[in-house]
């Protein structure tokens, strides 16, 4: 009885991975297996190299990382100390820029934290996530 | 040639769809519907909790919990595909997994439950059904449980947008009940199966 009930529950399982795998294929241009980033919300070393000055750079990472070195111009606004960050973001942010996080690799969270609750809490718009973070950064610099 | 009795081929995938005759009377015809009402409604519940990972519902959800009926049909007829990024996102934030298996689990989640409601609509593979969704809703509770205790500010994805707002205990009670019903279901219908295959067959 007990390899009936595996067997039906097996049926089940592959019936349902027909579907879920048309989706992934209809999705497939959608959303990114790499990062919970989607693709329009990322950008990468050079596309922000290229937006210059109307770029602003925010380091998502925490204090000691950034106090050991960081892009030239960010600024430090991470999840540690946000209440106490933000109000210097504010300062120097205005809507014709575009906001640049990063972290410090493709695998870490902080950049897609930061950005999320900028869009959601400063209801900010134009906020990427700096592809690869600093290690891309570093990468490029050579 | 040896032919082997009905009685005794073991019932695979499909379930009895009448009940042993013992005692039957008005009690055991109630019975039955109130069974069969409890399989249809956790079976909706499932039905529900894929399609809102599936489509769009936000606005229909929302205009039917407003009583907006007539907004509802106009929704209804706009419906698309929901971006399965979402939920995939809801995965991951209980940081468990990789990101690569939140996005098959998103792809693959909404359409399991489904399929499994299916079976218990229509009585087909109803214990693989059965099993399936309670060992899911017990993968869920326990992924909400470690949530809670690492602090992390979770939405679960159960009911799509319509459960962002939940608190710990409303989740915690919704998945509980709907796993005694499940368990409940289960225990039914083996021991129908036990009752209806003589024991050499099992």
């Amino acid at each position: 009885m007990k390899s009936s009930i595996l067997r039906q529950a097996v049926i089940l399982a592959l019936f349902a991975l027909l579907p879920a795998a048309g989706e992934a294929i209809y999705f497939r241009d959608k959303i990114s297996w790499r990062s919970a980033i989607s693709p329009s919300e990322m950008v990468t070393v050079e596309q922000a190299r290229e937006w210059g000055d109307t770029a602003i750079w925010i380091d998502a990472r925490p204090d000691d990382e950034f106090a050991n070195d960081h892009v030239p111009g960010a600024i430090l606004l991470n999840e540690d100390r946000w209440n106490e960050l933000l109000p210097q973001f504010l300062a120097v942010w205005s809507p014709s820029k575009k906001v640049v996080v990063y972290c410090s690799s493709l695998s870490c969270n902080a950049s897609r934290e930061v950005a999320q609750r900028l869009r959601k809490e400063a209801q900010l718009s134009d906020v990427f996530v700096l592809e690869g973070g600093w290690e891309a950064w570093l990468k490029k610099k050579r | 040639m040896k032919e082997t009795s009905n009685l005794q081929r073991p019932m695979l995938n499909t379930e009895p769809t009448a009940y042993p005759t013992l005692g039957v009377g008005r009690s055991s015809d109630i019975g039955r519907f109130l069974w069969r009402i409890l399989g249809l409604v956790v079976a909706a519940i499932f039905i529900f909790a894929g399609l809102t990972k599936i489509l769009d519902l936000d606005h229909l959800i929302a205009d039917l919990q407003q009583l907006q009926f007539a907004n509802a049909l106009a929704d209804l007829r706009n419906v698309s595909l929901a971006n399965p990024g979402e939920f995939a996102r809801d995965i991951d934030n209980f940081k468990i997994l990789p990101w690569p298996v939140s996005v098959a689990l998103a792809f693959y989640v909404p359409w399991l439950e489904i399929f499994c409601a299916l079976g218990l609509v229509f009585r087909f593979l109803y214990r693989g059904a059965l099993s399936i969704l309670s060992a899911s809703i017990v993968v869920f509770t326990l992924a909400i449980i470690a949530a809670k205790v690492r602090g992390l500010d979770i939405t679960c994805g159960c009911f799509g947008h319509a459960s962002q707002h939940w608190s710990f205990p409303s989740h915690l009670a919704t998945n509980l009940t709907i796993l005694v019903a499940l368990l409940a279901l289960l225990f039914k219908a083996t021991s129908e199966i036990r009752r209806q295959i003589p024991f050499n067959s099992r």
